[in-house]
């Protein structure tokens, strides 16, 4: 097998280069004997292994000092070296148990195994260091993957799933951020078949520990393991990378997309079993359409996690109103009451939420359907502007055009802005008792509200708001609709300090105006000969 | 006409008289008597000739290849059907331009070097040699200046001199050069002096002159002698006359100058010696005139500008007075509610503003500023503080700061300011109000302008006097705020206004004008000093006179002022924007006082109310941040006073603080406003006997503070928020939905009036709560009765738009209508564009055969010399050869006679 070969050829080369290397660091040694003793023992101590099978015990010296937590240098020679030890027993095949071997070398094969055992705990619990954490990982992956070439006796591919396990496990538990987003980066991001073990490995290990209490970490880090990835794969051509042999069966499952989104799904169901608290769900509802439902080859597994966090209400509900709405464009999903539920999502906090741009863009989509009862459309709208009253400006700015919209669409609403009385007995009666609003704001269902025989009195403010560009923006209500409509996009973004920004960066031009009378009192109260009132500021305040 | 052409021809001749029968002598002779000339009748006969000539070639004129068209009624104009050019003529005319043009380049070409014909026209094929001839004439006259000795002058009158003297008999003539010399030197209007000179001169002095040579000009032409004989009597007496009229004008001016002082006197009431009489006696006497008439007019300006309507002013009644102000302060108000609505005011209007505003602060002429003006002014400053339709305006024009004099002799108009503005002030105001009046004395004589040059160069040198407050009178102005501060470090605060002042009054820009730019950097300096103030804070009195000063210069610097305004606002909502400390809202305070916040947009106020509606957004922690936002919806209710403007943040902050101060949390949803969830140890709680007090800005500051304080400040901001709820139910009243505004409020104050809250607040609360609460549901109710449903759309309809085509009266379909004006515009240029083409190429064509033509005669030109040439010399040798042959012929002959013989 070229493989093989190539990889003989390659071991071959590895040698002689550690050969050289060691040469140069006899050399070294020579010339500065002192320094250089612990490094040269453990090269030493390696090359006597590679030469013979008694020197084996020098596997355990070496383990020693790679435990050893004193030098930090010396550990990690020893680690490296360990690792190329291993490396070439693995190659050679001294580790694996054979027809017609004595029993004295089946002892060693064990006796070896258990090092491997042993050396593979010390990387494993290296990976909590700072510093070595990276190599360790490196060590580890090449470890995993000599085990994965030479142990495989039959044609079967043999992916070493235990070892995975037990680096993934050793990541999620213990990894530092850093370390994480090497294994990411570096090898789920590049091999298939690291990555579908990987899902495997992280459902087993998320649906073994489901009743442990201390799994907020835990949920964390499994989260950044899984949200790395945005793009699932297209096809079988996108995943030929592999980091242990290809696996020669073309129904392997690690070819198969279908099998790959098959782990990934139950690895986020796995996930999701954790019951995340109101925070985690939050960074989970963020990247729900666009890095996890893609995954799922039945999205409607989804279904329970986005209902129940729909209901949660609050910020929760916003989030989960996109994925919501994915479910239910691309998957059907019949949601009773989702415009009922869409209606109480309008409550006090929306126009003050930071997600009020996302939130917009959905319910412009909502209700951008012409064929929607204008009654439910005008309860959102009477909802909506009554919710003006108490907004910030950047919200205000969004809502008016967007209202103007929905009045183009359902032009049966536009009665909420111009309603002329008929009958003389209807005049009479508003003569004589004004007009009470008939919008029922408790109710909860928008087909009842009775909106659509209100009046957007709410606009009619606005349009006297203290900010000029928000006042002009209202007043679009009251004048000719000759516009087709506004686009939302270009009101959506807006804050404070963007507001701020905008009306500071302009340059005085023209000299302002300056108020032509100069009071006599600013903070104190005026004198009472002179006639003046108190501006309010001095009536409130105390400033003696 | 029958008969052949040639019969025509010859009745036609005879008919014009070309040729007939032999006239007799006798005929002749007549005819010759007769007057014709011989010459008109050979043109006459020319022209006959050529008309018969014309009528005999019927191929002269195009026409129609199939005669004559029918008659066809059309409103195009009717072409004539009979002939539409000359060809022929047109073809000759081509060639021969084209021989005199093209054949001459041809004929050039490839020819290098030669010589260049640049007398005038001689390459003009189109003119004449007459035209030549005369053309270079011209020429030959307009490159000669004629000197004065030119022969051929246009006038030819003065003859022959000698020496300048005429040397003609009848008559002393002299050569009118001294015209040139003498009165070309002197300005039009001295030209005219001594024309006029003269003339009055002349009835006296000039005897041989006639009288009515003036008058009689337009009667009869004079004669050259005539005007020569004026001339030099003019420049004969030129010189005299000149004199006179000099010694005149010293004469009036020095009667002038003796009266001016007197005239001065009583003008302006004011002794000040004319600078400017400082005569030059070798001035000619027309530039003095000149510069008299220069003088009275400034004189005139300076009278009618200023001074003759102080009188006017005086005279008028204190009704009269108010009347104005009130006309005036109509005006601002009209203009003020322009910008509220956001209307553009034009652009001269504003130029108008401000210059109805410039006089009041800057008089145009500095001496004004320097009278004596005790008794007066102090007169004038009663009048404002007596004034009573003013004051009941609220109005107060001539503001104390701006206003001349006050700079200057100010104790009697600044003093009552001062003193009830600080009291602590006061008694030292009183007591050393002589010593007041002696500095500022002295202050004004060093702005005098003599002592200015002085002053602006040792200004800190003269430093050493101080009042007996230890004021210094005079200081440096202030380039940076740490000179400011390190300058006003050893003065107690109180007397900042007073230095602030003095420093106005020294550096007012009248007295120098680098003084400008410095007091605009003062005021940027007095803005930061504000915004620092919460370092050391002074006394809001001195903070108020302050910002009082700052908007009285903001009157001058308006661009400055806010733009310094603005970078304080752009430095607060960048470093600190939602922790304001207590210079943020000084600040804020003082742009509500100085920029008028109705306007509808305003560079300074729009974003200072945006800037205090995002603090008030933001969720509050500590009792200090209610006690800012409470301060900061104080602000924006006083921002929005006039213009009624809805601030719905003011609201949300109100009731959440409500809501957030209250002893129990309400158990039902009180209204849309967002509810912050308080910290623990914000209710109020045990606050039954706590005394209500008012809110001060020390309240606003992070301190720590003992429970008691907490409690008593936690139940003044309720207090304050009541009233504020109160104020902005006033303020809102009449807003289409004030009802829903104000439901919120209902509640909230029904929740604090309820059981579990009543019995932990204080009971002056629970009045205010029960007061305000009654107050509000009468209002509800009004707005509700009020509350008619909305017509917003009463527009006039959208009229359809016209798919009908323009019917045109008067068609014409050889004219193009294009409604489009452009498309019009292109459609003719490209129609010309492609007539010019096609006539272009058509003469390119002929150019062609033109060339090829003369080409080929050029050719056979040449083959036809060389083949005479050829012929020539084939003869010649043909002859040469032809007797040599004959020799040998004969020679043969002979010799075959001798053989035969």
């Amino acid at each position: 097998m070229s493989g093989t070969v190539g990889e003989e050829s390659l071991k071959r080369k590895r040698s002689k280069t550690s050969v050289k290397a060691n040469k140069r660091s006899k050399a070294e040694k020579n010339d500065s004997n002192d320094e250089d003793d612990p490094q040269a023992e453990i090269l030493l101590l390696e090359n006597a292994i590679l030469e013979s099978k008694k020197n084996y015990n020098n596997i355990t010296t070496l383990l020693e000092i790679a435990q050893k937590n004193g030098d930090d240098d010396s550990t990690q020679l020893a680690l490296v070296s360990l690792c190329r030890v291993f490396l070439r027993l693995l190659a050679s095949g001294n580790m694996s148990r054979r027809d017609g071997q004595s029993e004295k070398d089946i002892v060693v094969v064990q006796w070896l195994k258990k090092r491997l055992g042993d050396y593979k705990q010390i990387i494993l619990s290296a990976f909590e260091d700072e510093e070595s954490a990276s190599t360790a990982l490196t060590l580890a992956m090449r470890i995993l993957q000599a085990e994965g070439k030479y142990t495989n006796d039959k044609d079967e591919s043999n992916f070493p799933k235990v070892f995975l396990r037990e680096i993934v496990d050793a990541l999620v538990r213990k990894g530092s951020e850093d370390i994480r987003q090497e294994f990411c980066e570096k090898f789920l991001a590049e091999y298939t078949d690291i990555r579908f073990y990987t899902f495997k490995v992280l459902k087993d290990i998320l649906s073994a520990d489901s009743d442990e209490s201390s799994n907020e970490d835990l949920f964390n880090n499994v989260l950044d393991l899984l949200s790395f990835f945005e793009d699932v794969p297209d096809s079988a051509e996108d995943m030929s990378q592999f980091y242990v042999d290809a696996p020669k069966k073309k129904s392997d499952p690690v070819k198969s997309v279908n099998q790959h989104k098959k782990q990934a799904q139950e690895a986020w169901l796995a996930l999701f079993a954790l019951d995340p608290n109101r925070e985690q769900r939050k960074t989970v509802l963020q990247i729900m359409t666009k890095s996890i439902a893609p995954w799922f080859t039945r999205p409607e597994l989804l279904m329970d996690f986005l209902t129940d966090s729909y209901n949660a209400g609050g910020a929760t509900s916003l989030l989960a109103l996109s994925g919501v709405f994915y479910l239910i464009q691309e998957r059907n999903l019949d949601y009773p009451s989702f415009y009922r539920k869409l209606y109480s999502l309008l409550d006090a906090n929306i126009l003050h939420s930071k997600h009020r741009s996302k939130f917009f863009r959905l319910l412009d989509t909502f209700l951008s359907s012409t064929h929607l009862p204008a009654v439910l459309v005008a309860s959102f709208i009477k909802r909506i502007t009554r919710l003006c009253l108490n907004a910030p400006p950047a919200a205000i700015v969004v809502v008016i055009p967007w209202v103007y919209n929905l009045f183009k669409k359902h032009p049966l609403c536009t009665f909420m802005m111009h309603r002329v009385s008929r009958t003389p007995e209807e005049k009479e009666i508003l003569e004589n008792e004004g007009m009470a609003d008939p919008f029922i704001a408790d109710e909860e269902d928008p087909m009842e509200t009775r909106a659509i025989d209100s009046c957007l009195w709410e606009v009619v403010q606005l349009q006297s708001h203290y900010h000029p560009n928000v006042a002009t923006i209202a007043k679009i209500i009251s004048e000719q609709f000759t516009k087709q409509s506004y686009n939302i996009e270009d009101f959506l973004d807006h804050s404070y300090s963007s507001l701020l920004d905008a009306e500071l960066s302009k340059q005085v031009k023209k000299p302002p105006v300056v108020e032509f009378m100069i009071p006599k009192r600013v903070f104190l109260p005026q004198d009472p000969a002179s006639g003046t009132e108190d501006s309010l500021l001095a009536k409130l305040w105390d400033f003696q | 006409m029958a008969g052949s052409q040639l019969k025509r021809l010859k009745a036609s001749l005879k008919e014009k008289g070309v040729i007939g029968p032999q006239l007799s002598k006798k005929q002749k002779k007549r005819n010759a008597q007769d007057g014709k000339t011989s010459n008109n009748r050979r043109y006459q006969k020319a022209a006959d000739l050529e008309g018969i000539r014309e009528q005999f070639n019927p191929f002269d004129l195009k026409h129609n290849v199939r005669g004559p068209k029918f008659q066809v009624t059309t409103n195009r104009p009717a072409t004539s059907n009979a002939s539409k050019g000359r060809p022929t003529e047109a073809k000759s005319l081509g060639e021969e331009r084209r021989r005199q043009t093209l054949l001459v380049e041809l004929s050039r070409r490839h020819k290098v070097g030669g010589i260049v014909d640049r007398r005038f026209g001689e390459n003009d094929p189109f003119m004449t040699p007459e035209e030549k001839m005369q053309e270079r004439f011209v020429r030959e006259k307009m490159s000669h200046k004629s000197s004065m000795f030119d022969l051929e002058d246009d006038d030819p009158s003065e003859g022959l001199t000698h020496l300048g003297k005429s040397l003609s008999f009848d008559g002393p003539d002299l050569v009118d050069d001294f015209e040139e010399d003498d009165i070309s030197a002197e300005s039009d209007a001295a030209d005219d002096d001594e024309h006029r000179g003269s003339k009055r001169l002349r009835p006296s002095n000039d005897d041989f002159q006639d009288a009515d040579h003036e008058e009689g000009q337009p009667e009869r032409k004079k004669t050259k002698q005539e005007v020569m004989k004026e001339v030099i009597a003019k420049s004969k007496f030129y010189k005299a006359e000149r004199q006179a009229a000099k010694d005149a004008d010293e004469d009036l001016r020095e009667e002038l100058d003796m009266e001016l002082p007197d005239l001065h006197d009583l003008l302006f009431n004011r002794k000040k010696a004319p600078s400017d009489k400082e005569t030059n006696p070798a001035e000619s006497a027309a530039a003095a005139k000149e510069r008299m008439e220069r003088d009275y007019d400034m004189r005139l300006r300076q009278l009618a500008q200023d001074r003759r309507a102080q009188p006017t002013d005086r005279s008028k009644t204190d009704e009269e007075k108010a009347q104005e102000e009130s006309r005036k302060l109509r005006e601002l108000e009209e203009k003020r509610l322009k910008r509220m609505r956001g209307e553009e005011i034009s652009g001269d209007e504003v130029d108008q503003d401000a210059a109805d505003i410039q006089p009041e602060d800057v008089p145009p002429n500095g001496p004004v500023l320097f009278r004596d003006n005790e008794e007066e002014d102090f007169g004038l400053g009663k009048g404002i503080k007596t004034r009573p339709t003013a004051t009941e305006l609220g109005f107060d024009d001539e503001d104390d700061f701006i206003i001349e004099d006050d700079l200057i002799a100010s104790d009697s108009d600044l003093e009552p300011v001062e003193s009830d503005a600080s009291s602590n002030e006061e008694e030292s105001d009183a007591e050393d109000d002589d010593e007041f009046t002696k500095g500022l004395l002295n202050e004004e004589e060093t702005q005098n302008p003599v002592f200015n040059g002085q002053l602006t160069g040792t200004n800190i040198s003269t430093d050493t006097k101080e009042d007996s407050n230890g004021l210094p009178y005079t200081f440096p102005c202030p380039e940076t705020l740490d000179e400011f501060v390190q300058m006003t470090q050893t003065i107690p605060m109180e007397h900042l206004p007073t230095i602030v002042q003095r420093i106005r009054a020294l550096y007012h820009p009248k007295l120098d004008s680098n003084n400008k730019a410095k007091l605009a950097k003062f005021v940027a300096i007095l803005i930061q000093f504000l915004a620092r103030s919460f370092e050391k804070l002074p006394p809001f009195s001195v903070l108020e006179n302050l910002i009082r000063h700052i908007h009285s210069l903001a009157k001058s610097y308006p661009v400055e002022t806010a733009n310094e305004f603005r970078s304080q606002l752009e430095d607060f909502g960048r470093f600190r924007p939602l922790s304001p400390n207590l210079g943020d809202l000084v600040i804020l305070s003082a742009i509500g006082t100085i920029f008028p916040t109705s306007d509808h947009f305003h560079q300074v106020t729009t974003p200072a109310g945006l800037l205090i509606a995002r603090n008030l957004e933001k969720v509050p922690k500590k009792i200090t941040d209610y006690a800012q936002g409470t301060y900061l919806s104080t602000l924006a209710l006083q921002y929005q006073q006039v213009s009624k403007r809805y601030i719905p943040e003011v609201m949300n902050f109100c009731f959440n603080t409500l809501c957030a101060l209250a002893p129990e949390k309400a158990t039902k949803t009180l209204g849309y406003f967002p509810i912050h969830e308080p910290t623990p140890g914000t209710r109020i709680s045990n606050a039954k006997s706590v005394a209500v007090r008012k809110l001060s800005p020390a309240d606003c500051e992070q301190d720590e503070i003992t429970d008691e304080d907490v409690i008593s400040t936690k139940v003044a901001i309720v207090s304050t928020t009541i009233q504020l709820l109160d104020a902005a139910a006033d303020l809102y009243g009449g807003k289409a939905a004030f009802f829903e505004t104000f439901e919120p409020a209902k509640n909230i104050l029904a929740h604090l009036a309820s059981k579990p809250c009543r019995s932990k607040l204080p009971t002056t609360l629970i009045d205010q709560f029960t007061k305000l609460e009654s107050k509000l549901d009468k209002m509800l109710s009004l707005a509700q009765v009020a509350r008619r449903p909305l017509e917003l759309h009463h527009h006039r309809p959208l009229p359809i738009k016209m798919a009908i085509p323009k019917f045109e009266d008067s068609f014409d379909p050889n004219k193009h209508y294009d409604p489009d004006r452009d498309r019009a515009e292109l459609a003719k240029l490209k129609a010309e564009h492609k007539k010019e083409r096609k006539g272009a190429m058509r003469e390119l064509r002929k150019d062609a055969n033109f060339m090829a033509r003369e080409q080929l005669r050029m050719k056979k030109a040449k083959d036809a010399a060389y083949e005479k040439k050829y012929k020539r010399l084939v003869a010649e040798i043909q002859g040469e050869e032809g007797r040599e042959a004959n020799t040998y012929e004969r020679e043969k002959q002979a010799r075959k006679r001798a053989a035969k013989r």
